[in-house]
């Protein structure tokens, strides 16, 4: 039973930042009709500006959150619009091979410029874990789940709440209809991109500190961030958010009870299960974001 | 013209080693870029004619690998429940037949798959797949080996018990093989492509909806273009097995279907000779830049020509040449042959 | 039809520049510089390195110079293989040396056979390596029969009664478990629970949730030094508080006090190399000057337990080659045989190993057991 409680509180952890991961793509997925290959690499620049922040330039841990949230931001905005507009209006295909091209060179910049070496994150709290009951947990990774629920919270407010929110829901749901409304879509998809592109690096930010750094991170977070998205239904951020939880469910239970090792198949089952026989996700409300 | 252009590219193909002199750094960049050329026109049945992006294409290159692997190996397992199954080593070259018939079994069900969904999401379904493959093959340790590799696979032994063999180890027989095993597929998708079934094929990508109208069954079609497409990869990965000799769960490495769709799109998707030209440039590319780059700068440079090539030659580098020489603008919708799809 | 001319060429030409530096002896280092294993590959790199330069600073070998040419086998046995055949036919190195991890020398040993060109093992684990009838592969790490040998002794001291194992999934963790396991029962102690890892995985809360609420007394991991920070950091965010003995040799505990910080505390590892106490090691001079040199080149001292591998696996191999007397791959196998100097963790002498005509090269180095206490190494009083 002790088991089971602490897998329950190992779940409430990891779902935060698969949420932000799954929130980011399905913004990303659902308004810009883009599979975006690299959501990965941006998790792992959110990781990798964190790393620089605190272990490079000295900066204070919270302080550096912020700094790497903000530069996946701004990455995000550029691979937006230097590589995502010029070949707007091409077919689907097309903008999935262009963003592996750029995921793969970001990828294997980061292995050139910081080496495959995997580098560690020092985090100011103290190893010693908080125990409650039979139940163990670290502080890092308390302050990381209050961290992610803070960002979900955020991002749920400023799509629901905002008017930058209400013109990005607008175009989710007819992007011709919105721009004749007068609404900036190409600063809107700009935008979409550059805060999904910041929830990766978030997400990066903060699960890096747990683990440690290395180049190839973002590929396996990528394609559950998919896994999330799909269960959640593609542009429904509270589906990715629940979605995120459920993912971290189904790994933790999978991992304690089934095999230790196919902790990571468990994301790509619920793809493949959920894709054939609810396509539009366990929380179809496909017309609307939010 | 269109004829003697893939003759010529056979005869270079073939007299390259005598040319070459006996390098067998050389000859084994020539082999592996060959084996995946093979991978780059079994993908390209699937993107370029049937329209269907499937990145979990190495998932039958895998499996076509370590059913052969297995085969010729020899294997013990423990099913649970009391059943154990215990395979005595097969010749390599029934590996070779099992490992295509396997394949293509998978690509069947991906065919079936392919009717439900569509579009990103059948993408995302193909590379999932092939994501619990690489599971599977790292965690089942008692069969795959896992992480420890399958290693001492025998090489493929040509001929009949009785009346002669020959066991293809060197180098120069390797590259002989999959020339040929090469050559065969192509045929096989030029006379496909040229067919009824091709044209069918075309239809559906060009206009689904007009091709159902006109009688075309859809998933039929789409499941056979992919068991094709899959039992040619799976062939290609029993060459890999049988050529190094060691196979490890990497093999299905998501990097190799990346660079297999390179060799498609930057070669000229929907065309007979783009995967071969994308095929040979981005196999020898890294054996060239070695001395020069590192593989990481490598890797830099390849994302970035895909990304240029989309731009500036979106059809890719076969029909960008061809349009050249042509000097006629690009047309908007890939044309293989002179017969158009639909009779106008 | 122009770009296969050019191309052509290019190779032509890259051909000809790679022939044309013949007056160097090369010899191959093949490495995990990238994966799971990347830290340890890059700490044995650069011990080669520093081995390279002091024996070319006093005149190299046999008159020449000698140069490394360092590949990187992405801690992948397909690769380590591939690794292996360019730099055998396409750079000619005469010998090489690698490939670090158990798994990864196993891929290659079969190019060794086929090629005939010899390698020096310097610091895989794995029993099969000398008992596979390879007469290509020279070691000078112990095998973990031999680690488990010289533990034995000290299990009774400890108290251990039930020991569970967490290993890496591969040759080198499950060959672990699979020796250190006999050597317990033959000591009568009891072999619980097997855990394996993932190579690059990093959350292993299943398996330690699985061990914490196991009864036995003591954990024996067996990983390289990336994951065991991480396990460590992890167990102690369970509340784990077993004795854990780490083995493999791979453990950098430098690294570990420095990135585990307190959750590294009790630990104990079997090291082979003790450079934080050099009186206690065979030639004190010689680590010294390894050491100040290593700290010279500004490397992090984490990395001495494993480059020192590096720099006497370069070692043995230029005292190989000059016993040769040419750079050929047939005269230095035969010429391993008689290599006899003191390296820096013991003295490394070949001995016959594995199947009668096909034998293989083990050196005896010797196997400590340290712990952590308050962030530093310190021997135990047993």
């Amino acid at each position: 039973m002790d088991q089971l409680i602490q897998h329950l509180v190992n779940t409430a952890i990891l779902g935060g930042t698969y949420a932000l991961l799954g929130i980011g793509l399905t913004l990303i997925f659902g308004i810009m009709n883009v599979v975006n290959f690299t959501h990965g690499a941006l998790y792992t620049v959110g990781a990798y500006l964190m790393y620089l922040a605190v272990a490079a330039l000295g900066l204070n841990f919270f302080l550096a959150l912020p700094v790497a949230i903000l530069g996946g931001l701004l990455f995000g905005a550029a691979i937006e619009i230097l590589l995502l507009r010029p070949f707007r209006g091409q077919d689907i295909d097309t903008t999935m091979l262009v963003m592996i091209g750029a995921g793969i060179a970001l990828q294997s910049g980061t292995l050139w410029i910081f080496g495959g070496v995997a580098k560690a994150i020092p985090s100011p709290f103290p190893e010693a874990p908080l125990q409650i009951g039979p139940v163990s947990v670290s502080w890092l990774r308390l302050f990381v789940l209050g961290a992610a629920l803070a960002l979900i919270g955020l991002a749920y407010a400023l799509i629901n709440r905002t008017k930058l929110g209400l013109a990005m829901r607008a175009a989710f749901q007819d992007a011709d209809t919105a721009a004749l409304m007068g609404v900036n879509v190409r600063r809107i998809y700009t935008a979409t991109f550059a805060m999904g592109s910041a929830l990766a690096a978030a997400a990066g930010a903060l699960l890096g500190p747990v683990y440690v750094v290395y180049p190839q991170m973002g590929g396996l977070a990528e394609l559950k961030a998919f896994a999330i998205v799909i269960l959640g239904g593609l542009g429904n951020v509270t589906g990715a958010a629940i979605g995120g939880f459920i993912l971290a469910l189904a790994e933790e239970l999978g991992a304690g009870y089934v095999s230790s090792g196919y902790r990571d198949a468990m994301g790509f089952l619920i793809i493949i299960a959920v894709l054939l026989y609810k396509p539009t996700g366990l929380f179809a409300k496909a017309e609307r974001i939010g | 013209m269109s004829r003697l252009l893939p003759l010529a590219l056979l005869a270079a193909l073939v007299a390259l080693p005598l040319a070459l002199g006996p390098s067998p750094y050389l000859l084994n960049a020539l082999i592996v870029t060959g084996i995946l050329t093979i991978g780059a026109l079994s993908l390209n049945l699937l993107l370029g004619f049937t329209g269907q992006l499937s990145l979990g294409h190495i998932a039958f290159f895998g499996i076509g690998a370590y059913v052969s692997a297995l085969t010729s190996l020899g294997f013990e397992v423990d099913l649970g429940f009391g059943y154990r199954i215990v395979h005595e080593p097969w010749p390599a070259a029934v590996g070779f037949g099992l490992a295509t018939l396997a394949a293509g079994a998978c690509g069947w069900l991906i065919g079936r798959l392919s009717f439900r969904v569509r579009g990103a999401y059948f993408v995302i379904v193909t590379i999932s797949f092939a994501e619990v493959v690489r599971l599977v093959a790292l965690n089942w340790v008692e069969l795959t080996q896992g992480p420890l590799a399958l290693t001492g696979i025998p090489a493929i032994t040509l001929g009949l018990p009785g009346i002669g063999t020959w066991t293809l180890r060197t180098k120069l027989q390797n590259y002989y093989l999959v020339l040929a095993v090469g050559t065969l597929c192509w045929l096989v998708v030029a006379r496909l492509v040229g067919s009824r079934f091709g044209r069918a094929m075309r239809g559906l990508k060009e206009n689904e909806s007009l091709a159902l109208s006109v009688g075309i069954n859809a998933t039929r079609t789409l499941t056979v273009a992919a068991v094709i497409s899959a039992a040619m990869a799976g062939a290609a990965g029993s060459l890999y097995a049988h050529y190094l000799r060691i196979i490890d769960p990497d093999v299905f490495a998501f990097t190799t279907t990346v660079s297999m769709v390179i060799m498609v799109v930057a070669g000229g998707k929907g065309t007979l000779m783009g995967p071969v030209v994308g095929g040979l440039i981005f196999g020898l590319l890294p054996v060239a830049l070695r001395p020069v780059m590192a593989p990481e700068a490598q890797w830099i440079v390849y994302g970035l020509v895909l990304i240029v090539i989309l731009f500036v030659m979106p059809r890719g580098i076969v029909p960008g040449l061809a349009d050249l020489v042509r000097r006629r603008p690009a047309r908007p919708a890939p044309v293989l042959e002179p017969s158009p799809v639909v009779q106008r | 039809m122009t770009g296969r001319f050019t191309l052509t060429t290019a190779i032509l030409l890259a051909l000809a520049a790679t022939g044309a530096r013949a007056d160097a002896i090369r010899i191959g280092v093949n490495e995990p510089l990238t994966g799971p294993f990347a830290a340890s590959g890059t700490y044995v790199v650069n011990g080669a390195r520093i081995a390279a330069d002091e024996i070319n600073a006093r005149g190299g070998v046999l008159g020449k110079k000698i140069e490394l040419v360092v590949e990187d086998n992405k801690s992948n046995p397909t690769e380590a293989a591939a690794v292996a055949e360019k730099l055998i036919t396409s750079d000619k190195t005469p010998v090489l040396m690698g490939a670090w991890g158990s798994s990864l020398t196993l891929a290659v040993m079969p190019k060794l056979a086929d090629y005939e060109v010899p390698m020096l093992v310097e610091t895989s684990s794995s029993g099969k390596i000398t008992t596979s009838g390879n007469p290509f592969v020279f070691r000078i790490s112990p095998p973990s029969a031999l680690e488990a040998e010289t533990f034995a002794p000290m299990v009774a001291k400890l108290g251990m009664k039930k020991v569970d194992f967490l290993v890496l999934n591969n040759d080198f963790g499950r060959g672990a478990a699979t020796d250190f396991g006999k050597m317990l029962k033959d000591k009568g102690v009891q072999v619980g629970l097997v855990e394996i890892m993932d190579q690059g995985a990093q959350d292993m809360s299943a398996q330690l949730a699985k061990l914490k609420a196991s009864d036995s007394d003591t954990i024996m991991v067996t990983s390289a030094v990336d994951q065991l920070v991480l396990l460590f950091k992890q167990m102690a965010a369970l509340g784990l508080k077993k004795r854990v003995i780490t083995t493999g040799g791979s453990q950098n505990p430098d690294q570990i006090i420095a990135q585990a910080g307190s959750a590294a505390d009790g630990t104990m590892h079997l090291t082979t190399f003790l450079p934080w106490i050099p009186e206690k090691t065979p030639d004190p001079k010689a680590t010294e000057t390894f050491i100040a040199e290593w700290k010279r080149r500004g490397y992090e001292f984490a990395g001495v337990t494993e480059s020192f591998r590096g720099y006497d696996g370069i070692r043995a191999i230029a005292h190989a080659i000059e016993r040769a007397g040419k750079p050929e791959p047939a005269a230095i196998a035969k010429a391993f045989w008689s290599v006899d100097f003191t390296g820096l963790n013991g003295p490394i002498r070949f001995a016959k190993s594995g199947p009668a005509g096909r034998e293989s090269g083990q050196s005896k180095p010797d196997v400590y057991l340290i712990e952590i206490k308050d962030g530093r190494v310190v021997l135990p009083t047993l």
